[in-house]
């Protein structure tokens, strides 16, 4: 038969040992949200890529086709430049507040980075797939001229197949992870921001 | 920035141990007793500008460890109260002297309290003062007397029930 006290000592006897250091806990922390701020700014890196390589393409490149050729990668040109302009604006909404520094604000900054995110993905995604299948079809119309008709035929549907699955499946999944992963760091945020106007 | 840096770290070293405790009491459960930790860290760091030295430090800690321990059981509607009895009895499976038996048991009797009783109760095992133990817990102090002395009877109670078992 134990009394109180007993208990109290068994307590106090129990040593814990914290896992964490302090430095450790906060870049934890900081890791995160620098997870989406990279994962961000290499979209935004392999935009500008596509974006240089066509631009070479069209600027050295000595194509013996006429003008639906120039005009097909002029279209694909605009349509990333655009693209990566809204990818990058919208970069910035969260690369502007640290949470560490200003939780609250980085929070609404956040909820706006997702909503952005969706429209983005919504309706951006079709004016680029769009635009970007006219550049093509203005493209191949000269330069699969000289191939045979299977190789005209393999392209085409490749290139068909190819944005039809970036349209549906790797578009919906890439979506549902995004939302999934800024879910959880937003419901984080906000639990931690609301206990505290709570009980300030 | 340095300095924020600097009485952070001070804060935690000072502090840590006793709040990883009193998560450790409450969920029983190591690694979300580190998660909670760290987030009552995280709202101190957020927050310490905004401290204005109207209780201690601690107490100011303690209270918001307390209110997270809360909210996270509350929002994540936590596992039963016996799942929580399995997870401490598996997590120290390994380990078997008798103290480490008994402290097995002091965990599953506190997890066997109510939400509020359990976070009064693992305050009065840190020896907190009364007054500090009213302020965190938002209860007059003349109730907290008699709410204590009824915890501390249910506590015994059910720690040697299952000392019997």
């Amino acid at each position: 038969m134990q009394e109180f006290d007993q208990i109290q000592s068994l307590w106090q006897s129990h040593s814990v040992e914290v896992k964490i250091s302090s430095d450790e806990m906060l870049s934890q922390a900081k890791k995160e949200v620098a997870g989406i701020r990279t994962r961000s700014l290499l979209n935004i890196a392999g935009m500008g890529l596509s974006f240089a390589a066509i631009a070479a393409l069209l600027v050295f490149f000595e194509f013996d086709a006429g003008v639906a050729t120039q005009a097909g990668l002029t279209i694909i040109l605009i349509a990333i430049a655009i693209s990566t302009f809204v990818l990058y604006k919208d970069h910035k909404i969260i690369s502007r507040s640290d949470f560490t520094q200003h939780p609250n604000a980085f929070l609404s900054q956040l909820k706006k980075y997702q909503l952005n995110k969706f429209t983005i993905y919504n309706k951006l995604y079709w004016f680029y797939t769009i635009a970007l299948s006219l550049g093509s079809i203005f493209y191949f119309y000269e330069m699969l001229e000289n191939l045979s008709l299977w190789i005209q035929i393999a392209i085409t549907a490749f290139t068909i197949f190819w944005m039809a699955l970036c349209a549906t499946i790797l578009r919906r999944s890439y979506l549902k992870r995004e939302k999934e992963r800024l879910d959880l760091l937003i419901e984080k945020f906000e639990r931690i921001s609301k206990q505290f106007n709570e009980h300030q | 920035m340095e300095k924020k840096d600097q009485l952070f770290k001070q804060i935690f070293d000072a502090n840590s141990k006793k709040i990883f405790h009193l998560c450790y009491g409450y969920t029983g459960d190591e690694d979300a007793a580190n998660d909670l930790l760290q987030e009552t860290f995280l709202k101190v760091w957020q927050n310490l500008d905004k401290f204005r030295n109207k209780s201690l430090i601690s107490t100011w800690i303690y209270r918001i460890a307390v209110n997270t321990c809360l909210t996270y059981l509350r929002s994540e509607k936590r596992q039963a109260k016996d799942e929580l009895t399995d997870n401490i009895i598996e997590n120290r499976a390994e380990e078997f002297s008798e103290k480490n038996e008994q402290v097995a048991l002091l965990y599953k009797s506190i997890a066997k309290l109510e939400e509020n009783d359990r976070l009064i109760i693992t305050m009065v095992l840190d020896e907190l003062p009364y007054n500090e133990i009213a302020e965190i817990s938002g209860i007059s102090e003349g109730n907290l007397r008699v709410k204590i002395h009824r915890i501390k009877q249910k506590l015994t109670e059910l720690y040697n029930q299952h000392a019997r078992i």
